[in-house]
């Protein structure tokens, strides 16, 4: 069995049939540099085809265009980042950001610390880590791009992170992943269950370290780009069984978590997670979680 | 603090940052606000808006701290929209493509350089009379925005 028939079957067993997907190029407005620019128009007259992300408060799907969305000025003016689409959705799942003690732990290259300050209407503080060096050159041309002012960025690997002796209000755990099909049109030669599995626990043990920097009243928010339920909601299961966290619900686009994973029954509020399978965006999951205050 | 106050006068500006909030590494500026002022340890790779850095000698601003001239710079262009596109590429500004000078036109003076919305677009230096010189260079390319993008190469 190819590595393809593999995860294909794989997905089917999660209820899933699979279509070839190509996530589209999508751009998210930097509300906090565009206001009042009308910059949607503005785009269009320079010939940047914009199509509304329906889910999406600042985000916009590009359509066919005669400039590269990635080289305008308006671009270059931090007045829009290019932003995939399902990726703008875990910064805006935080309740009440402005003012808050914010930590981004695998920042680089910098989209959702981008989107987390103007979110933050460059007020309170966004903490970014990333732990490789290399990384962080694209992560701070990103800040200065948008004129980001309220960030600190650490070469810090995200299991260190109480090493900062500090105490968050919102911790987003945009966790190292697999990735997926849509987004990489070799996944399938490149990747393995192992690979699954060997960053399931990278991303357990980030989920750990991260939980003891959460203020109290805190908010995580973990995300990967990955399809694999042991990245996703086998880990999210394994957290609220371990790690005394619960899943919030959150309104946002996608499908319920699974709670049922190759014969496996989940916790019930796993369901509360977000799945979203490739189509318009690319194969995401996402959930919100906070400590649990009442022992199960 | 002296490289940052110097380099605004070229332009006619006086920058007037809190000295307490101004931190440099490694010959690289950063404005922090009072938050990040609390919270940041020495061992940053970066913090709050990054201002620019010092080598060899000489100061190259962030675009951050050219943004922050804007209202303060005596000495501005204002392109038109080709003008301002060919800009960012990294062309030189023909007379033909300003709209509105402001501040001092002498040669060798900086001048902040503009698009049509009043964005900063980077800065130059003025190479010939703005008066009089229809058809040739009048401000020379320093540093543009679309240097995000080289940089990226």
């Amino acid at each position: 069995m190819s590595s393809r028939e593999f995860f294909v079957n794989r997905y089917a067993q999660l209820g899933w049939n699979f279509r070839v997907a190509e996530a589209r190029q999508a751009i998210r407005i930097n509300q906090t540099n565009a206001k009042s620019k009308n910059l949607p128009e503005r785009l269009r007259s320079i010939g940047v085809q914009l199509e509304k992300a329906p889910f999406l408060e600042s985000g916009y799907w590009v359509g066919k265009s005669k400039v590269s969305a990635g080289a305008t000025a308006e671009y270059l003016l931090g007045l829009y980042s290019i932003q995939e689409a399902a990726a703008q959705i875990p910064a805006t799942l935080f309740t009440a950001l402005r003012g808050k003690t914010v930590l981004d732990a695998c920042a680089a290259p910098g989209g959702k610390t981008v989107e987390l300050s103007d979110l933050m209407g460059n007020t309170g503080s966004v903490v970014a880590l990333d732990v490789n060096k290399m990384r962080l050159a694209a992560l701070s041309n990103q800040l200065e791009r948008c004129h980001v002012s309220n960030a600190v960025v650490y070469n810090l690997d995200a299991r260190q992170a109480s090493r900062l002796s500090l105490k968050f209000d919102r911790i987003l755990l945009d966790v190292p992943c697999s990735g997926n099909f849509a987004s990489d049109k070799l996944w399938f030669n490149r990747r393995t269950l192992k690979d699954a599995e060997r960053n399931a626990q990278l991303q357990r043990e980030i989920l750990s370290e991260a939980l003891k920097c959460l203020a109290p009243n805190g908010e995580i928010v973990y995300s990967t780009c990955s399809l694999e339920p042991e990245e996703d909601e086998l880990n999210m299961d394994w957290a609220v069984k371990n790690l005394n966290l619960q899943i919030e619900k959150v309104n946002c686009h996608g499908e319920k978590g699974l709670t049922e994973v190759f014969g496996q029954k989940l916790d019930a509020s796993v369901e509360r997670c977000k799945r979203i399978w490739p189509e318009n965006t690319q194969g995401f999951f996402v959930c919100k979680l906070t400590k649990r205050t009442v022992q199960p | 603090m002296k490289q940052l106050a110097m380099f605004a006068s070229q332009f006619g500006a006086k920058i007037t940052l809190n000295p307490e909030l101004v931190v440099e590494k490694a010959q690289r500026y950063y404005f922090l606000n009072a938050t990040l002022k609390k919270l940041a340890r020495g061992d940053f790779y970066s913090a709050g808006l990054y201002l620019g850095k010092v080598k060899n000698g000489v100061f190259f601003p962030s675009f951050n701290l050219l943004d922050m001239l804007v209202d303060l710079a005596a000495n501005k262009v204002v392109l038109d929209r080709k003008t301002a596109w060919l800009f960012i590429c990294g062309r030189d500004v023909f007379r033909t493509g300003i709209l509105r000078v402001c501040g001092s036109k002498r040669k060798g003076a900086a001048t902040l350089v503009l698009n049509e919305f009043g964005e900063c677009l980077g800065f130059g230096r003025i190479t010939g009379s703005l008066d009089e010189a229809e058809g040739r260079v009048v401000v020379r390319n320093i540093l543009d925005v679309g240097d995000f993008l080289r940089r990226e190469r």
